[in-house]
């Protein structure tokens, strides 16, 4: 019985902390492994866009995954690289890749009109 | 309820006993069940309020909380498991789990159980058996609340945020986050499932219309019950605790308040518990001295369908203004829902119903019997219309959206993840073109077993058959109107 106890104790903790625990531990490797950065997107007024600069280095690929946390749907573009990610809806994500051949600093903005604030919703990419 | 059939086809007493297979038995004795789904239900839980509280404020449809709880398991609660498996909800509840660990001591083992000699007058039921003392303070819950009005105003009160629940992640954490903080404080003060059986806004509502499910828990051979004076079901032994519903296992008639824990198959030494398949609703003609019709289950019968028509009028109906309203666009139009929807519920639709009742007793001719007694037992024919009116609000709600569970089960926190490949799963709609038929064709077969049921009751409530038919036209009538209501609702 007491074999059964510690089990159950096991599969309880398993459930709660090593859940939690595992959740976060995946995605830290994952967004480190696979991804140059994480973009959050939300209206100006929540927020913007986070982080709002970007470093990069020039002639290696970038992988932005992109989150819509919001409840509008944004898009996202760097003109300047010829860069869309077209529209993301509410809670989607999405993935972008492409590799800077120049140095600078390029403006990524929302391509969608999203809300008063708009035209505000603007971040650099900081190609070094 | 003697040879009494169901439409006139159907044998209410005719049970089926599915604990008769071994298979079934063993797993029921096994203390791993319903453990292990339990703890597999907290994990699902931990993955909703993580999600919860990742989410935020975002949009709700991509997040795996808000689908799980509002898409799946309200669908699965009002679909399923009540109609057929009774209050399997419960058994398999984790909410409860970490105040039962702290009372009992052990979350496997019962070892509280001790076979010492007590004095016959300390312990009402028997001599011979001792539960052991629980941990926490153990208070008995206060006698003018052991009734069903908590659990009617939480449910309401948890009503009035219905807008925020569906569409904002935060609020589902909040509110799930709550009732397990809350289970596990009234576990610390109060005895055994207290917060289960008089305050868990979920439990409520199940227990009403679990009395129209298609299985019980019922003790098999009631002469085996009465030559076993240690009633180990209800005091426990060292295979199974003491029912943690504080109910009798060995005499309980309906399934209103069986939580379906399965300790009392574990702590019968007789195996003389079981689980039956029934003719639907049979509970409903049940009124004993121990479960009695009562105000507090009438007032849940209305408040369900009260809600019901709210819901159905906010958040499937084309009126943009009342969504809005729930939505708390405006301080005023959410104050304005709040109090209508308050109104409504307590007042409204008992008050139509106390005069349909009223009219009941006038028509009968029958000078006895109370109006209050008249309402009370009238309004158990409100569980199977309510539960057929859930039931299409709930093929509202899985029809459309039912495909965004293949997307947040592999995505449940909207990073991007795509675990089982089903992540770009788009949005479909199923059947919705079907929809308003479904919920109608559902809408009228709970209103034949409603009608079937009134009259039962009616012939119970009133001493002489024409007595019953005349005091049952008015209620007839009542339930025609709000199936009519209701297939406007869904067809029109």
């Amino acid at each position: 019985m007491r074999r059964n106890e510690f089990l159950a104790i096991v599969f309880v903790l398993l459930a709660t902390v090593g859940t939690i625990f595992s959740v976060f531990a995946i995605e830290k490797f994952r967004i480190k492994k696979f991804y140059t950065v994480e973009l959050i997107a939300r209206v100006p007024e929540h927020g913007n866009w986070y982080p709002r600069k970007i470093k990069v280095a020039q002639g290696k690929e970038v992988k932005l995954l992109i989150r819509n946390i919001d409840t509008v749907t944004h898009g996202f573009a760097i003109p300047d690289l010829q860069v869309s990610a077209g529209e993301i809806k509410a809670g989607e994500v999405k993935v972008v890749r492409f590799t800077p051949q120049k140095k600078g600093i390029f403006p990524f903005m929302c391509t969608v009109w999203c809300s008063d604030y708009h035209m505000e919703m603007r971040g650099e990419l900081i190609v070094e | 309820m003697e040879s009494e059939k169901l439409f006139g086809l159907f044998d209410l007493n005719w049970r089926f006993e599915l604990t008769k297979f071994k298979l079934v038995r063993g797993i029921f004795k096994s203390r791993w069940f319903p453990l292990l789904v339990l703890i597999f239900n907290l994990f699902v839980f931990v993955i909703i309020l993580l999600a919860g509280f990742i989410g935020g404020y975002s949009a709700g449809n991509y997040n795996f909380g808000i689908m799980i709880v509002w898409i799946l398991w309200w669908v699965l609660l009002m679909l399923i498991l009540v109609p057929f498996f009774s209050r399997m909800w419960c058994m398999v509840c984790p909410f409860p789990l970490f105040s039962d660990w702290f009372q009992r001591r052990k979350l496997f083992e019962v070892k509280s159980v001790r076979n010492i000699k007590i004095p016959a007058e300390e312990n009402k039921i028997s001599n011979g058996v001792n539960i052991g003392k629980p941990r926490g303070l153990n208070l008995k819950w206060p006698k003018q609340l052991k009734n069903m009005w908590m659990m009617n105003i939480g449910f309401l009160v948890t009503t009035f945020f219905s807008g925020f629940f569906t569409v904002r992640p935060y609020a589902t954490f909040v509110l799930l986050g709550s009732i397990i903080l809350l289970a596990f404080i009234f576990g610390l003060i109060f005895e055994k499932r207290s917060f289960c059986l008089y305050v868990c806004p979920v439990s409520g509502f199940q227990g009403l219309y679990s009395q129209f499910a298609m299985s019980e828990i019922r003790r098999k051979d009631p002469e085996v019950c009465k030559r076993h004076p240690l009633k180990t079901c209800f005091v426990g032994n060292e295979k199974g605790h003491g029912c943690p519903w504080l109910l009798t296992p060995f005499d309980f008639q309906k399934n209103t308040y069986c939580g379906m824990c399965l300790e009392c198959f574990k702590s019968c030494p007789y195996d003389n518990m079981g689980l039956f398949l029934r003719p639907p609703g049979t509970d409903l003609l049940i009124d004993s001295k121990r479960e009695p019709k009562s105000l507090d289950e009438a007032w849940k019968a209305f408040i369900m369908l009260g809600i019901a028509i709210v819901f159905y009028l906010s958040f499937q109906g084309p009126w943009g203004f009342i969504k809005d309203m729930v939505r708390a666009q405006t301080v005023k139009g959410y104050l304005i829902y709040i109090l209508f929807h308050t109104v409504f519920n307590l007042l409204i639709i008992p008050g139509i119903f106390w005069i349909f009742s009223y009219l009941s007793k006038l028509f009968s001719g029958n000078q006895e019997v109370s109006v209050k007694r008249v309402l009370t037992n009238f309004a158990y024919t409100l569980v199977p219309l309510g539960l057929g009116v859930w039931i299409g609000f709930s093929l509202g709600i899985i029809l459309p959206n039912g495909s965004y569970i293949l997307h947040i089960i592999s995505d449940p926190f909207a990073w991007g993840w795509n675990l089982f490949g089903t992540a770009n799963f788009p949005w479909t709609p199923v059947f919705t073109g079907l929809l308003g038929y479904l919920q109608g064709i559902t809408m009228v077969i709970f209103y034949l077993f409603s009608l079937d049921y009134g009259y039962k009751i009616s012939t119970r409530l009133y001493p002489d058959l024409s007595q019953a038919r005349r005091g049952f036209m008015p209620i007839c009538i009542f339930l025609t109107g709000i199936t009519v209501l209701f297939l406007w609702l869904f067809l029109g």
